[in-house]
């Protein structure tokens, strides 16, 4: 079934996107690496490997003068969200360009920014690329080849753009939204209580929690031993 | 995230100069060895590294920027320069406080502060796009499980009904990019959390906390430039340009600029009504339009202080229609009228109907450019020839050059005679200044002050006179 199809391949196309503007977060910061590096070039060819068959698989359909009307509109809702997502990676893409030029790796004199993020994000590359694990090992140089195909990669997907709005017409004031406002919190993602809990709590307040965890415990421990000689002295 | 307007290639960079200039700050901060000192964040569990205090960025712009030991008191008593420095760096997000994140303030002690990641930084992602503070709205939404501030609800709503189309993609996003945070480490998910918050509490700022981003009318457009990782020759024959083009501006040394505003300043103060006041009385507050009435572009008797401002530039003579007219008077009375006549003619082509153009060009010729025309103007053989070429094909500003000619003729010779002659000594000492009406003793006027009529209703008898009048527009005291 096309629409099934194109479900698919548009999920996993946000996906990939949704974990390279991820990455892209940490470029200059105190996580930047080769590793790194190379994890976008990997997450950044897949996404485009998937919305080059996503893009090709709308427009056959779109341009098909036979279809249904309720089908092109649904078809239309999923063009304009292919559309918007594909903005979205080629402005991540940008920016990856531009931080990567600004915060070169091998350059001693430009020390990259320290913001605290230290893990390793293979995890997330994983998720991209739909594997269960990653093991990257970069070379020392990689970012500098890197940048000058991520120019490259960078002008092809705005060439694609420029395609896409010439081949099909969307006007984006005829497609309904399928999901109204707050729809987001009828499914429960499993947003998690630690993640809710840890970005209320701060650094504040944390001795203080900690002595009083200690006095209770000496306290309990302390009824404990006068309880234990209590009944050592009765019998 | 949706990308703005796509940036003209080879446009120079145009960013806001004071962002470049903090990041460098910020940057210079990272040096391990003459850096700000770092420490650690211990929450419950986990640990975060890279943590500065207040005092020590503080301490640590002092030192960078030497500044003064006299104004250096002590370490508990900062300096406030480098107290409004470090200042500027927070309410711009490129430095977040961790305790109190919707307060952006830095505080010289002990309260801990850290780097904002540069992919959030204010040059790389301005202008904020709508798309991107929908999907952050979403994705807060589903962590604090639609408990958002107030004004968050309300920015929620408003963009639903303005992107209500791509709120599909909105959702879809917001769910894989809080996935996609889960593969991280706890410490790392706080601190990009933190982070995203700190950029949107600087770009789209709670009511009631100034914008920092803010910027006067006409301004804002910066496009950013383009990273050329391969130069090709297009690209350096742009850079050519470039500097050909900036090296030909004209620039003139601060000093010379600042003194001639100066002295602007001075020559004007007591001609402009707000600076001044005027006299007889504003009309915005005591509904008596004589102000107006007085000073009415054509009035039969000018005001003293009209009358000082032809006196300032050949172009407040010309500009003014009375003071026009006496010009002319007097250049009859030295038989050089034609000049202002063919001047006059040429502002006329200037700014006239298309239609009339070749006619026009043609009347002119005939009347002050032709040889034995009746009101020949003298115009050095080199202007007359070109002027004569243009003819050929005329269009409205084909007697420019002619133009400005005689209008320098005029500046530097018969303009500098207008001021010292009797005519104009003599309107000068007719001009008077009116007197100014007498203040009621009461507040409240008995006349009942009425509301303008309203525009809808036609003009019945008088027409206003108050249209025109050079200061009735900023009459506001």
């Amino acid at each position: 079934m096309a629409r099934e199809e194109c479900k698919a391949l548009l999920d996993g196309f946000n996906k990939t996107t949704a974990c390279y503007h991820h990455l892209v977060l940490t470029v200059g910061g105190s996580a930047d690496s080769q590793n790194l590096r190379q994890e976008l070039q990997k997450t950044r060819q897949k996404a485009q490997e998937l919305a080059v068959s996503t893009c090709a698989r709308l427009t056959a359909v779109l341009r098909d003068r036979g279809l249904a009307a309720d089908e092109r509109v649904e078809f239309e809702r999923l063009w304009v969200a292919f559309s918007g997502c594909l903005d979205l990676l080629e402005a991540d893409m940008r920016r990856a360009l531009e931080l990567g030029a600004a915060f070169p790796l091998h350059a001693p004199r430009r020390p990259l920014v320290r913001t605290g993020v230290a893990g390793a994000s293979s995890g997330v590359a994983a998720r991209a690329l739909s594997t269960r694990s990653l093991r990257l090992e970069a070379e020392g140089d990689f970012d500098v080849a890197d940048l000058r195909e991520l120019e490259r990669e960078v002008l092809q997907v705005g060439e694609m753009i420029d395609n896409m709005e010439m081949k099909v017409n969307v006007p984006r004031w005829t497609v309904q939204a399928r999901q109204a406002a707050g729809a987001e919190l009828l499914s429960t993602v499993n947003a998690g209580p630690s993640s809710v809990v840890s970005v209320e709590e701060r650094g504040g307040g944390c001795d203080p929690r900690k002595a009083l965890a200690a006095i209770l415990f000496g306290a309990v421990l302390l009824a404990a031993v006068a309880l234990a000689v209590c009944v050592a002295k009765l019998s | 995230m949706a990308a703005g307007p796509a940036p003209p290639p080879g446009r120079p960079r145009a960013h806001m100069p004071h962002l470049t200039k903090m990041e460098r700050v910020v940057v210079s901060m990272q040096d391990p060895d003459q850096g700000v000192k770092m420490r650690s964040q211990r929450l419950l569990v986990t640990v975060i590294p890279h943590a500065v205090t207040g005092s020590d960025v503080v301490q640590w712009l002092t030192q960078k920027f030497c500044i003064s030991e006299e104004a250096r008191r002590s370490p508990s008593h900062p300096s406030p320069e480098a107290l409004h420095l470090g200042a500027v760096l927070v309410q711009h997000g490129y430095i977040y406080p961790l305790r109190d994140p919707r307060s952006l303030v830095l505080r010289p002690d002990e309260t801990p502060y850290r780097f904002q990641t540069p992919y959030f930084w204010t040059s790389t992602l301005w202008p904020a796009a709508e798309l991107d503070y929908a999907i952050y709205l979403a994705k807060k939404n589903i962590r604090k499980q639609g408990t958002l501030a107030d004004y968050e609800k309300e920015c929620y709503d408003r963009l639903h009904t303005k992107i209500s189309h791509a709120w599909d993609l909105v959702l879809m996003q917001a769910r894989e990019q809080l996935r996609a945070a889960k593969q991280r480490r706890k410490g790392d998910r706080l601190v990009i959390a933190c982070q995203e918050q700190t950029y949107w509490l600087v770009n789209r700022p709670p009511p009631g906390a100034p914008s920092v981003l803010e910027q006067g009318p006409g301004r804002g457009f910066c496009a950013a430039s383009r990273v050329h990782m391969t130069k090709s020759a297009d690209f350096y024959k742009q850079e050519i340009e470039y500097c050909r083009r900036a090296l030909g501006r004209t620039r003139v040394k601060s000093s010379v600029c600042l003194e001639a505003y100066l002295s602007f300043c001075g020559q004007r103060g007591p001609h402009d009504p707000l600076v001044s006041g005027c006299l007889p009385s504003n009309p915005w507050i005591s509904d008596n339009d004589a102000y107006w009435v007085m000073n009415a572009p054509t009035v039969a008797a000018p005001t003293k202080l009209r009358v000082e401002r032809w006196a300032f530039s050949f172009r407040e003579l010309l500009e003014d229609p009375v003071g026009r007219a006496h010009f002319m008077d007097f250049l009859g009375k030295e038989f050089s009228g034609e000049n202002l006549s063919f001047w006059e003619a040429c502002e006329e082509l200037r700014y006239g109907a298309q239609a009339q153009v070749p006619t026009l060009v043609d009347a002119v010729y005939q009347q002050f450019l032709a040889p034995g025309a009746a009101r020949w103007v003298n115009i050095d053989s080199r202007t007359m020839e070109r002027t004569l070429e243009g003819l050929r094909q005329p269009h409205r500003y084909v007697l420019d050059d002619a133009q400005l000619h005689i209008y320098m003729l005029m500046k530097k010779d018969s303009y500098p005679r207008f001021l010292k002659s009797d005519m104009y000594k003599g309107l000068l000492a007719e001009a008077g200044i009116p007197l100014e009406t007498k203040k009621r003793v009461f507040p409240f006027s008995w006349r009942p002050r009425h509301s303008s009529p309203s525009p809808a209703l036609l003009p019945t008898a008088v027409e206003p006179t108050a249209a025109g009048g050079p200061g009735g527009g900023d009459g506001v005291a």
